[in-house]
């Protein structure tokens, strides 16, 4: 047992030692700092050469020259639109609202027209590739004035005229007796952040695994400990920076959202709510044993190659089998009733990226959780004997990469004593 | 007590590679196991430090059977391995902790065993910054920084320069004098002449020789002259029916089948009135004789 701490305390303290990891950190809390930080900066490129932060309106120009609107239009002016509506009831030539645009005098134009009973608009911009038509909040716009200046000439009383404006009531309701919580956003965004940090932090394993065989030190190490506390002692050392990173990056950012986002922003994207206690510690749990399976299986991927240019190639099915688990979570996210997505948040490859969002949209089930946790159990136990033996006679083995059928028989090994 | 290896035997599949080994080493100092490539001395080295099981036979250490937890035991492996970006220090300190050493003991051998084999110096650099050598050496530290009762060096001596191999030699010496079990396992048989008392020849996983050194080169007879002289003596050599096994600058190494063509050589040189500055009779080193053992096994 006191082997075990060593072996953990030595691994983490040389994760945290090594040069590549702390700056490739720093590049990842530098990229949610200044993520979060957009808005500020957008905000600083629109400020007034002089200094002042007081953003300039934009001015659109209304051409009206039949007056079609019957100078209703000044109720633009009275709207939170951010613009200033220059309106102008004579003729302007195309070749002059271009000149006006180009110059800034102008931001765009609307030139309104009347052929019989046709009235036509035509909106005028500098340049309309980003653009798939008319703004449909502009057709809105001209088309309630439009309407609200016609029934003013019809004499309807007030409550003739409320009673053109229903008050509907919109409401969604489902035949389903469980209600589904939650943000698309908030979970595909967690979904990703837990399976990034779970499946890289497991890849340190088999890296830190490789780098013992290749610098050859394994055969000193397996005469002062057992294989076996060093596949655990390694997987909780890198666990450990797993875990304290992520936190760190949740906090960096939670810090980041409270002090750098504008006020009501988070939550206009986020539902904040959402995020309680219970899910901390359900996800915090799902990550340790999600972490613990993936670490095992690249500690056993690991220990069979003898050059560190084999390393990926013997780490593909682990992540083959970790990609097909996230998009099984993920995917099945969308129907989260489905039988498919209960059936992620059950299998042991999937249901680290699965159920925490389950628990968080009020859909697991007690009975759900204890399975899903009671399979992941069961099958870190199984992988943990399977990679310990493999580790224990694969890590003296200096040849060509370890085959299948090579594991197969060191797993049937009786000198799995050593482990 | 000491180490007591029986009738140990080893399969790789249908190979075998160590087949029905003992020998015991009861007393401190060198026990040399020599053997040519895949004789078996590594995976008996493996089995004696529990990293391989044996298929059968016994392993027992003061009446125990061999477990980390019964002896303490250091290890040089052929494979030289070390972190290579862990500062020395670091790296040194964990092993010696692996090996049940608490912090200030283990800071203080680690010092003092760094300093014998000048390597103190680079104790907070990592090892990819030093030589092979330096790199070698470091791993000696870690074989023998928790005073281990039993010590197995692979090939200890291999890719040191002479100044390295002299420091490494006292090192050994060292160790002998408190009272450690030495296995060396080496190529370089003046190395393991030097320092062991005892030895065993493998070849193929078999026993081809084994005992006291002493008494085993005292059932062979003299078999090799060694003379140094003034003038070239090639024709007085042929004359006393003698065959020459290498020659240079008047430095003669002559093939003998008894001590006594060895005496009628230098009754011959006396007459010719040649200067002899050298004249040795040899009994066969233990290069000899691990060429003709293995020879006849092969």
């Amino acid at each position: 047992m006191k082997d075990l701490w060593i072996v953990a305390s030595y691994t983490f303290k040389d994760m945290f030692k090594k040069k590549t990891f702390l700056i490739s950190n720093l590049i990842i809390l530098l990229i949610i700092i200044i993520g979060f930080n957009i808005p500020n900066i957008l905000s600083a490129f629109n400020t007034d050469e002089g200094g002042d932060t007081e953003a300039t309106t934009s001015k659109e120009l209304i051409v009206d020259p039949q007056n079609v609107f019957e100078g209703n239009l000044e109720t633009l002016n009275t709207m939170d639109t951010g613009y200033e509506f220059v309106i102008e009831n004579e003729e302007v030539s195309f070749e002059e609202i271009k000149e006006r645009i180009t110059s800034g005098e102008i931001e765009d134009a609307i030139v309104i027209s009347k052929e019989g009973e046709q009235i036509k608009i035509q909106y005028i911009v500098e340049d309309m590739t980003m653009m798939d038509g008319v703004p449909e909040s502009l057709q809105d716009t001209f088309t309630e004035i439009y309407r609200t200046m016609q029934l003013s000439k019809l004499n309807l009383s007030q409550e003739e005229l409320a009673s053109l404006n229903p008050n509907f009531t919109f409401e969604l309701q489902q035949t389903e007796e469980q209600e589904v919580r939650g943000n698309v956003l908030v979970i595909m965004l967690l979904s990703i952040v837990l399976f990034y940090s779970i499946y890289f932090c497991a890849y340190q394993v088999s890296t830190s695994i490789t780098t013992e065989k290749t610098s050859k030190i394994m055969e000193t190490l397996v005469t002062s400990t057992k294989p076996r506390t060093i596949v655990l002692g390694k997987t909780i050392g890198i666990g450990v920076v797993g875990l304290i990173q992520v936190a760190v990056i949740v906090a960096v950012a939670l810090i980041c959202a409270k002090f750098c986002l504008p006020e009501g922003m988070l939550e206009s994207v986020l539902d904040v709510s959402q995020i309680t206690p219970t899910l901390g510690i359900f996800t915090v749990v799902y990550f340790i044993l999600g972490y613990t399976t993936y670490a095992l299986l690249y500690a056993l991927t690991g220990s069979t190659v003898s050059k560190p240019e084999d390393v990926q190639t013997a780490n593909g099915p682990v992540a083959i089998v970790a990609v097909i688990g996230f998009y099984l979570s993920y995917f099945t996210m969308m129907n989260p009733n489905s039988d498919l997505n209960v059936f992620a948040s059950i299998f042991p490859f999937s249901s680290p990226f699965c159920m925490p969002f389950r628990i968080m949209m009020g859909i697991a089930t007690p009975m759900q959780l204890v399975l899903s946790i009671v399979v992941l159990l069961v099958t870190i136990l199984i992988v943990a004997n399977v990679s310990i033996k493999i580790y224990s006679n694969a890590i003296l083995n200096y040849g060509s990469r370890v085959s299948l059928k090579d594991m197969i028989r060191m797993y049937r090994n009786k000198d799995d004593n050593n482990s | 007590m000491g180490l007591i290896v029986k009738n140990v035997n080893k399969n790789f599949g249908a190979k075998k590679v160590v087949d029905d080994i003992s020998f015991q080493i009861d007393k401190p100092g060198v026990y040399g196991l020599l053997g040519t490539n895949g004789a078996g001395k590594t995976t008996t080295i493996r089995m004696i430090l529990g990293i391989l099981k044996k298929d059968s036979g016994e392993i027992t250490w003061n009446g125990k059977e061999v477990q980390r937890k019964h002896v303490n035991f250091g290890y040089l492996p052929e494979e030289r391995g070390v972190y290579p970006k862990t500062k020395i220090h670091d790296q040194l300190m964990y092993l010696a902790r692996l090996k049940g050493m608490e912090k200030e003991k283990a800071e203080e051998s680690l010092q003092y065993w760094a300093k014998k084999l000048e390597v103190d110096q680079y104790l907070q650099m990592t090892p990819e910054k030093l030589s092979k050598g330096n790199q070698q050496k470091v791993q000696f530290v870690t074989a023998i920084l928790h005073n281990p009762e039993l010590l197995v060096l692979d090939e200890p001596f291999s890719g040191l320069d002479p100044v390295n191999t002299e420091l490494l030699k006292n090192v050994i010496i060292e160790l002998i004098k408190k009272g450690t079990y030495i296995i060396m396992s080496s190529h370089q048989m003046y190395s393991i002449e030097e320092f062991a008392s005892d030895i065993l020849i493998l070849n193929r996983g078999k026993t081809v020789l084994q005992g006291n050194l002493k008494e085993i080169k005292e059932q062979y007879a003299a078999n090799k002259l060694s003379l140094s002289t003034n003038e070239n003596v090639d024709e007085i050599i042929q004359k006393a029916g003698l065959t020459i096994y290498h020659s240079k600058d008047n430095d003669y190494t002559i093939n003998l089948s008894n001590e006594e063509d060895g005496y009628r050589l230098f009754d011959l040189l006396s007459k010719n009135h040649v200067k002899v500055d050298k004249f040795e009779i040899m009994k066969p080193s233990l290069h000899d004789i691990f060429i003709e053992k293995v020879g006849e096994n092969e």
